[in-house]
């Protein structure tokens, strides 16, 4: 990490320069009383601004009026500010030529660190399956590779597990972490979202068709936009209706009380949160009520990215697998929205008429309305009475207040009104007669009104919050980025699609370094169980700092230009290399230098997660159901309450589905399903970029107790019928003498299914060496 | 790794790992070791059972006018809407308490009650987290999560963290309300379903399996052997050993967490202090008894919903349309089960150094909602609390006169989770956990321990 500052001679000059440079140069108009907020004289200001004050000088747009800079100059400025600023936001600096076991070997040699040998072969292979397709090898594919002499066996071996659609669910459960993707709104009243799935199959689609980095991006934020001609994108939006949801901020509170706007502003925030943390690493959900304390971002970028998402909201998204009528359904819905941007206003006009006489008589209306809920069934005579009485004053006071309506609205408004509701009839009629549509769980504006919650006909407008407060409202704002990288052009329009479209734009920029140091890191963290920036989703100064900068770099700027933003062949260089594939056993000599395995001198063994564990017994036990796709399996006993009631312990097994793999579980944010909570199954209200591993008594219990796992156990024993079938199934391997003397014993006296669980329950199937 | 962090990473919770518990780290002296909080789901009333207006009696059934324009969660404000219930003063400090909590009332001279709380939201979704987690969001850690995270076990053979829910079913939010959140999974909440067949899941085998009492015994020990030598050629990984103690605590656990449920043992008198002997105050009863079980053995934090959802028939405290009804059939169930913990706890020496505490999302109304019910009111309620540190008999912070808004020394749950982590050695600004870039607390950024009330 030092050395990383350790820059040139030249540059070494060039950082006391630069100060000097920039207040020759630039201070005339960026001096104490700068526009733009931008203060050469300030040291704080020049770091914050270290990246942009770059961009426009290379590009030649500064400074302003006077001489461009000559390219000494330009030298100075760029090596100069680049020892200002955090590592994160300087420009990527790649060496021409390197590798990954290069720059690994590099930072050990400077230690007097060696690399640890290569894994045996059924480790190797244990570990690449479990790391790219979380499940364990068949005891076949074992023996298979062992025999396989072949100089290139092991890079076959990752051929065949990469074109696997097995690949795509595993590493589909990743990015679901990431983007805390749950399939039910959270808060109180819980409600199911039937459509969420076809995100998730969106995303395991783009992972096994390799789909480029950049691309993967764009449909996520803007696909409707980007890439209208396109309907298998129209999933992807399903990004941006990750994260859990208030239904009664949202559905049932009255538009224009501060609760309201409350709810909003926390919706957009998640999606914010959300999407900064996940694509650029930048927790810019911090600035919500201050400039951030630690990361030059200041409040009004946040309120800038809030801004981005003031036209949208999560509800159910129609498309089509038909180009054509996809095109056509688009169309038809943003004219519908135009037609309702006329004609909601007028609406409103009748929805909130308002006398002393009407407050009067909606407050009967209210009073009985609930007054004959909470009766319900009526039980007694004196109930069922005291229910008609109350039923007959709504009917007259509903009559009544349509009077008095009518008398404030006046005819004229309801000519009007009667002539935009029969266009937007006209448009729904022709909306209707398209072929029935499919529909994903989404960000949208292009949704009918449910209740109270109703859809942005142009973007909200948003301002920036006086310490995050609703109720201290300061300017308007536009969308725009984070103003610490340059940024692109984002459109005033009130088109709220072209925000989100130039936000992709930003994100997926060739400059904005951020993008590409993120989700090379990300993946590295995955393959090693350690991130060479050990927060992946924060590389701000709160977070972690990279343990090689070099190859950080070099990485980011390969897996760009090189690999063109190819997942499978980041994937492939990462799992070829010499440091993974060492052995993870542990040297006393090494451990005395590095006991954290920074430098990576040996593999990392890791624990499965709740996912791998779960498919992993399914595949074991022979009871892997391998259909891909489509709507969740929901392992609970379900009902649609006014809180809906999700019960896990009433589940039946037998439900068509039970043994699919777990990325096709039904999540449900309020309750956890407790098996996988119990290993450790992130909340799914939680952005996840790392999961924790504990390892307690209730997880034991969960283990070896859990219904699962008893019914896999007589399942195993089924299939395997020895016990050396049992142990090469659950092990990858033959047991040794002793352990089949023991094994044998133990089966004589309690069964083959005894030993399953007892297997299961081993630290050899659990942990990856 | 320190070993500090070993144990908070991988272990620590329910028996994590044995010696988790010593390490225990207080910032100061404590005052109290754990804490048993009851949680009124649905928003209890406070001008309807500690909070006496006189003016609601005085004034009742008239056009109700506080000055200004009030905005409501449902509904507009009806008229000035009496307590259905008798006031009376209880005890030396003389608390004016309704004939609401007649049972509670009785030991209102070692209570402390908070009157001036506020809520940040008027929506029991997010209300609800911010008294159990100190957010209006979901995903944060409940207080018993963070308590544990804090101080860690006082018993490897129980749980750290355990919540008894209302046997109706589960709050707003569901158990997302006593979740860990980002904190490790050690910290989990344990939920024991009291009364129930299976009340904690997994603690044993299903039925009907091949499972036996010696097919357990020798697999567990079978299981420990082929562990034992995974594990030699493995040393440097402390991860492996703390699995193989994890099913030690396991096989503990499966021994101890019957005995603490099984209340057969208690004496008469107990079982009918706690209300036992009766239909209403059964259900909630056998709860706080349990309770009691689990806190002598060393549970840090026992925290007990009273009432489900919002749905209807109503099975909580929002009593949007018939407040007289439903809040005394709420009421009348607990009331005398959580007066019997406070005594027994008292009788048996544990009252001193456990915190009870007493809460709700927010309150209600002065007025009328349509003719018999009240509307939210998270601009002023009430929370109690009692026991470890607390100082009773005192009644800190005021409601204006109609019992509407907190207007002497305002405050927020964040206040009250300072004041409880204050008492348990804790200083709320220096507990943290950093997740996605954030050193996370309970109290957000915000709490201020409430002096007036610790003794």
């Amino acid at each position: 990490m030092v050395r990383a500052l350790l820059l040139s001679t030249a540059a070494l000059f060039a950082q006391s320069d630069v100060n000097a440079l920039l207040r020759a140069r630039c201070a005339g108009c960026h001096g104490a009383a700068a526009p733009g907020g931008l203060n050469v004289l300030d040291a704080a200001s020049v770091e914050s601004n270290a990246a942009r004050i770059v961009e426009a000088v290379s590009a030649g747009r500064m400074p302003k009026g006077g001489r461009a800079l000559g390219s000494t100059e330009l030298a100075v400025v760029r090596d100069g500010l680049a020892a200002k600023m955090w590592w994160s936001l300087r420009p990527l600096q790649a060496a021409e030529k390197g590798s990954i076991d290069g720059f690994i070997r590099a930072e050990l040699a400077r230690k007097n660190l060696a690399p640890s040998p290569e894994a045996d072969r059924r480790t190797l292979l244990r570990r690449v399956s479990f790391d790219l397709h979380g499940l364990p090898p068949t005891p076949e594919e074992v023996r298979a590779f062992e025999n396989d002499r072949a100089p290139d066996a092991y890079a076959r071996v990752v051929d065949r597990l990469l074109a696997s659609p097995r690949y795509g669910e595993r590493w589909a459960r990743h990015w679901l972490d990431v983007v805390h993707y749950g399939e039910s709104h959270g808060y109180d009243k819980d409600k199911p979202r039937d459509n969420a799935w076809p995100y998730r199959d969106w995303v395991i689609n783009a992972l096994n068709s390799d789909m480029p980095y950049t691309r993967f991006v764009e449909q996520q934020l803007a696909s409707d936009v980007l890439h209208r001609d396109d309907p298998r994108a129209a999933p992807a939006l399903g990004f941006l209706a990750a994260g859990p949801w208030d239904f009664v901020g949202h559905q049932e509170l009255r538009e224009g009380t501060t609760d309201k706007m409350q709810t909003r502003l926390l919706d957009r925030d998640d999606i914010v949160a959300q999407t900064m943390s996940t694509f650029v690493s930048m927790t810019a959900h911090c600035a919500r009520c201050h400039n951030h304390k630690f990361d030059p971002i200041p409040q009004i970028d946040y309120y800038r990215l809030q801004a981005v998402f003031a036209g949208v909201d999560r509800a159910d998204r129609p498309y089509d697998d038909d180009a054509a009528v996809y095109a056509r359904r688009l169309s038809l819905l943003e004219r519908k929205r135009e037609a309702q941007r006329k004609l909601q206003p007028l609406l409103d006009k009748v929805e909130f008429a308002s006398s002393p006489a009407l407050i009067e008589v909606d407050d009967r209306i209210r009073d009985a309305r609930s007054l004959i809920t909470h009766i319900g069934e009526p039980k007694t005579p004196a109930d069922a009475a005291e229910k008609k009485t109350l039923q007959g004053r709504v009917e007259r006071d509903t009559v009544l207040r349509k009077q008095l309506v009518d008398a404030l609205v006046g005819e004229a408004t309801y000519a009007t009104i009667a002539e935009g509701q029969a266009e937007v009839k006209w448009i729904t009629g022709e909306i209707n007669a398209l072929p029935k549509p499919l529909h994903v769980y989404a960000g949208t504006s292009l949704f009918d009104r449910i209740g109270n919650f109703r859809p942005a006909l142009e973007p909200r407008p948003v301002h920036l919050l006086g310490r995050g407060s609703v109720s201290s409202p300061g300017d308007l704002v536009e969308a725009g980025a984070l103003s610490c990288l340059p940024s692109v052009r984002f459109e005033r329009a009130s088109d709220e699609g072209a925000r989100r479209a130039a936000l992709a734009r930003w994100i997926t920029a060739k400059d904005n370094v951020l993008t590409w140091r993120s989700i090379v890191n990300r993946v590295w963290h995955y393959h090693f169980g350690a991130g060479l920036v050990d927060t992946p989703s924060d590389f701000g100064r709160m977070g972690g700092k990279p343990s090689h900068p070099e190859l950080l770099d070099w990485l980011a700027v390969w897996f760009r230009d090189h690999a063109r933003g190819s997942l499978k062949e980041l994937h492939r260089a990462i799992v070829m290399s010499a440091a993974y594939k060492q052995s993870s056993a542990n040297r006393e000599d090494a451990a005395k230098i590095d006991a954290d395995n920074r430098l990576l001198w040996r593999m990392n063994r890791g624990r499965l997660d709740a996912e791998s564990v779960r498919d992993a017994v399914l595949q074991t036990s022979g009871k892997l159901d391998l259909t891909m796709g489509g709507p969740s399996v929901r392992m609970f006993w379900f009902k649609n309450d006014h809180s809906p009631i999700y019960d896990y312990a009433r589940f039946d097994p037998a439900t068509p589905g039970a043994s699919r793999r777990s990325i096709y579980r039904f999540i449900v944010r309020s309750v956890a399903d407790p098996f996988m909570d119990r290993l450790d199954c992130p909340d799914p209200s939680m952005l996840a970029p790392k999961r924790s591993t504990t390892l307690t008594a209730i997880q034991a219990l969960a283990l070896w107790n859990n219904p699962f796992m008893i019914r896999m156990s007589t399942e195993l024993a089924e299939r395997a019928k020895t016990v050396d079938a049992a142990v090469e199934l659950a092990w990858q391997r033959k047991p040794s003498n002793t352990e089949r003397a023991f094994f044998e014993h133990h089966v004589s006296k309690h069964g083959l299914a005894s030993l399953a669980r007892l297997l299961f329950n081993t630290n050899e199937f659990l942990f990856v060496d | 790794m320190t070993r500090r962090n070993f144990l908070w990473q991988y272990g620590g919770g329910l028996g994590g790992i044995a010696l988790a518990h010593m390490s225990a780290a207080t910032h100061h002296t404590p005052k109290a070791k754990r804490v048993v909080q009851f949680f009124m789901s649905g928003a209890a009333s406070q001008c309807d059972s500690f909070d006496y207006k006189p003016m609601l009696q005085k004034k009742a059934g008239e056009k109700w006018d506080p000055g200004e324009k009030v905005e409501l969660f449902q509904s507009n404000p009806g008229v000035v809407m009496p307590c259905p219930w008798e006031w009376r003063q209880y005890g030396q400090s003389g608390k004016w308490i309704s004939g609401l909590f007649p049972h509670v009332a009785t030991c209102a001279d070692d209570v402390a009650f908070v009157h001036s709380l506020l809520s940040k939201s008027n929506v029991h979704g997010p209300a609800t987290f911010l008294q159990s987690t100190g957010f209006i969001l979901p995903g944060f850690p409940s207080a018993g999560s963070w308590v544990s995270y804090a101080l860690g076990s006082m018993n490897e053979n129980l749980p750290v963290f355990v919540v008894l829910p209302d046997n109706r079913g589960v709050p707003p939010n569901g158990p997302a309300n006593w979740s860990s959140g980002f904190l490790p999974a050690a910290h989990q909440a344990t939920s024991i379903r009291v009364g129930s067949a299976n009340p904690i899941h997994d603690l044993f085998a299903p039925e009907g399996s091949f499972v036996t009492a010696s097919s357990e015994m020798d697999g567990l020990a079978l299981l420990e052997k082929v562990n034992r030598e995974h594990l030699a050629s493995r040393t440097e990984d402390s991860r492996l050993d703390a699995r193989i103690k994890s099913y030690e605590m396991a096989a503990r656990l499966q021994l101890s967490a019957p005995e603490v449920l099984r209340v057969d043992g208690e004496s008469d008198a107990t079982k009918k202090l706690y209300g036992l002997d009766d239909p209403i105050t059964e259900e909630m009863g056998r709860r706080c008894l349990v309770a009691r079980r689990l806190l002598e053995r060393g549970v840090r934090f026992v925290q007990l919903w009273s009432g489900a959802d919002n749905g209807f028939p109503r099975r909580n405290w929002d009593s949007h349309e018939h407040l007289a009804k439903d809040h005394w059939e709420m009421a009348v169930a607990i009331d005398k089960p959580i007066a019997a913990l406070m005594k027994d706890l008292k009788a048996r020496g544990l009252f001193d150094d456990t915190i009870v505490h007493w809460t709700t999302e927010f309150g209600r109304m002065p007025c009328s909602q349509g003719s018999k019910g009240r509307d939210h009111n998270p601009f002023g309620f009430t929370n109690w609390l009692a026991g470890g540190g607390i100082k009773g008999g005192t009644s800190y912070g005021a409601t204006d006169e109609w019992s509407y808004k907190a207007v002497d020394n305002p405050c927020y749950g964040y206040d009250v989770h300072a004041t409880m982590l204050h008492l348990l050695g804790i200083d709320h600004t220096r507990l943290t956990y950093r997740h996605n870039g954030i050193d996370r607390r309970l109290t957000d950024v915000h709490g201020n321990v409430l002096r007036e009330i610790v003794a």
